[in-house]
């Protein structure tokens, strides 16, 4: 076990460092970064000054070595629209987004494992019609023209709830539901397909036999064995949702580090960008992480594969 | 079971009727689409659904809402369309070669492409593209360099596979070249799950062109594309409701008749595979 968690530490730490370095080179490779770092109305004078004190004017290698003993100690320099410190300011914004997705995955599960389990069982019913219908709709509408449409229908017309932004539970409303309903829409069908594979089992067989009731059947010998496939999926859309984040917390001028990441990227405010990059693939890994150890608990026959 | 089917095809007709609908609009735009979709005419500025010559409308600029839609099918087809061919014959041939021959260039494919995958597909798009720059031709390069990497792990554990099977076995034992072998004898035994990954991939460019092209990024305005429609269409949504909702629903009635066609590929071809 020990082991595995090293080796997985070390893969972690690689994953991120490549990423920090592909952005690093992608910024100088696409000609003058100087220009990139710098707002549009900058005078010309100026850029020199910038250059030199970015330290554009030193070698590629000097300049990455600097960069990388700098990123190692958590410093990615200062935002260049806040004036201050770029990894401080993307962490600030990481509760919101915190929030935001823990929201959305509740409403995710809430919504897609009753879903998916009643159109498996009462399979080829209205129910289970209904149910995929509205799983294979909730796939193909694009988030952001949902969360416009929301918007115009509960803030523009009737005016139940605030356009966007942070306070009450209100506020939660329509971001967690636009993020959930493109996974929840997923997580159902994966769902419904799992149940009916392990409903073929011959351990449910033998619970049927026994004279269970049908909900026994499926609460107790069912849906955990059915679990696995759902965990998986749960894991990587927990971390698609912090892609997702981008987009809804644009539209709900949600305080999160996504909506940070889209205006550092419109500001050309790189060291946020790459503290950012830096964020996400932290926690994004460690999501993956924490779902494999799920996996253990779930499935003890995967335990000693894992400690081998 | 007959019922499950005939629910299966059903579905993948409906997908089958969208899809050639987009394919129709896009192709047909100049012939059909009533005006000019970029000429702007300011009398006639934000005029509501139904205005007599204006469909569905007009624009903040007077600009008819219908021949943008139109036109905007073919912005999102095209840019699907290249992708996808981009995609798949990179991704494609990186995995047809790291399953191959293995060894390091395999591995230093597979190491990339896990990189790759520890990073939301949207939010590397969007940071490519807000690196390489905006327009056409940059949100093709940006979202294919994003988006290769499922070729690539499809197609590798694919060939993996296939290269146990005795008949490539067979051919190695007759002392064919490695070339003929992985053109004739694995390319078309792994082209299948190349041609759903492409059919489920194709939708999801096409949603993040629009999505990114949203945040203001990708294909810029006036060029008319469902995503920076939706983008402009935020300011005038209090008085303007059409200009949020038809290119949306053009864009999610594309991605939904896609998304129908390739699900319904995927029970043809191969019901095991997931992707």
């Amino acid at each position: 076990m020990r082991s595995y968690l090293l080796s997985r530490l070390v893969q972690t730490a690689l994953v991120v460092f490549l990423s920090l370095t592909a952005v690093f080179f992608l910024v100088r490779l696409g000609g003058d970064p100087v220009l990139l770092f710098l707002p549009m109305d900058i005078q010309a004078k100026d850029v020199n000054e910038f250059r030199q004190r970015l330290g554009f004017n030193d070698p590629l290698a000097f300049q990455y070595g600097r960069f990388v003993t700098a990123a190692a100690r958590g410093d990615f320099g200062e935002s260049l629209r806040y004036k201050r410190d770029a990894l401080r300011l993307v962490l600030e914004r990481l509760p919101a987004t915190f929030t935001l997705a823990a929201a959305a995955l509740l409403l995710t599960f809430c919504l897609a494992i009753p879903i998916g389990v009643i159109s498996a069982t009462q399979r080829g019913s209205m129910l289970d019609y209904l149910g995929m219908g509205g799983a294979v709709l909730g796939q193909a509408i694009p988030g952001f023209w949902l969360g416009l449409m929301l918007i115009y229908l509960f803030s523009v017309r009737l005016g139940w709830l605030p356009t966007g932004g942070t306070g009450g539970a209100a506020h939660y409303l329509m971001p967690s539901v636009v993020l959930a309903a493109f996974y929840a829409a997923r997580m159902a069908r994966l769902t419904r397909s799992a149940v009916l594979e392990t409903l073929n089992e011959d351990y449910v067989l033998t619970a049927r036999a026994k004279g269970l009731t049908e909900v026994a059947v499926v609460a107790k010998h069912t849906l955990k064995n059915s679990a696995i496939p759902i965990v998986t999926l749960a894991g990587l859309e927990t971390g698609q949702l912090l892609g997702g984040a981008v987009i809804t917390e644009t539209i709900f001028a949600w305080p999160g580090v996504g909506r940070l990441t889209v205006q550092a990227l419109l500001n050309r405010d790189f060291p946020v960008v790459l503290a950012a990059v830096f964020v996400i693939s932290v926690t994004y890994t460690l999501i993956n992480f924490l779902v494999d150890l799920l996996y253990g608990w779930l499935d003890p026959r995967t335990r000693r594969e894992v400690g081998a | 079971m007959t019922i499950h089917r005939l629910r299966r095809h059903g579905l993948g007709i409906l997908g089958l009727l969208l899809a050639t609908l987009a394919v129709t609009a896009a192709v047909a735009a100049p012939l059909v689409a009533p005006h000019d979709p970029v000429r702007s005419d300011f009398a006639a500025g934000l005029k509501p659904p139904g205005s007599p010559g204006h469909p569905l409308g007009t624009d903040q600029l007077g600009r008819d809402l219908l021949s943008r839609v139109l036109y905007g099918a073919r912005i999102a087809l095209f840019i699907g369309l290249c992708t996808v061919l981009l995609t798949a014959t990179v991704g494609g041939l990186l995995g047809l070669v790291a399953g191959f021959f293995g060894g390091w260039p395999g591995s230093v494919v597979m190491r990339i492409a896990d990189v790759q995958l520890s990073f939301p597909f949207i939010l590397l798009a969007l940071t490519i593209n807000a690196i390489v720059g905006l327009g056409l031709r940059n949100i093709i390069i940006s979202l294919s360099a994003a988006g290769w990497v499922v070729y690539a792990r499809v197609v590798r554990g694919e060939v993996l596979s296939v290269k146990q099977r005795d008949y490539v076995q067979a051919a190695y034992a007759l002392g064919m070249g490695r070339g003929r072998i992985l053109f004739r004898h694995l390319l078309p035994n792994v082209a299948p799950s190349i041609v759903i990954v492409a059919s489920l991939q194709f939708s999801q460019f096409i949603v993040a062109e629009a999505a990114i092209s949203f945040l203001g990024f990708g294909v810029q305005p006036p060029t008319p594309a469902w995503g920076s429609m939706l983008s402009e269409s935020r300011d005038f949504l209090y008085v303007a409701w059409w200009l949020a909702a038809f290119p949306g629903a053009a864009l999610a009635l594309t991605a939904l008749g896609i998304n129908l066609v390739g699900d319904w590929l995927r029970d043809i071809l191969d019901p095991k595979l997931r992707v």
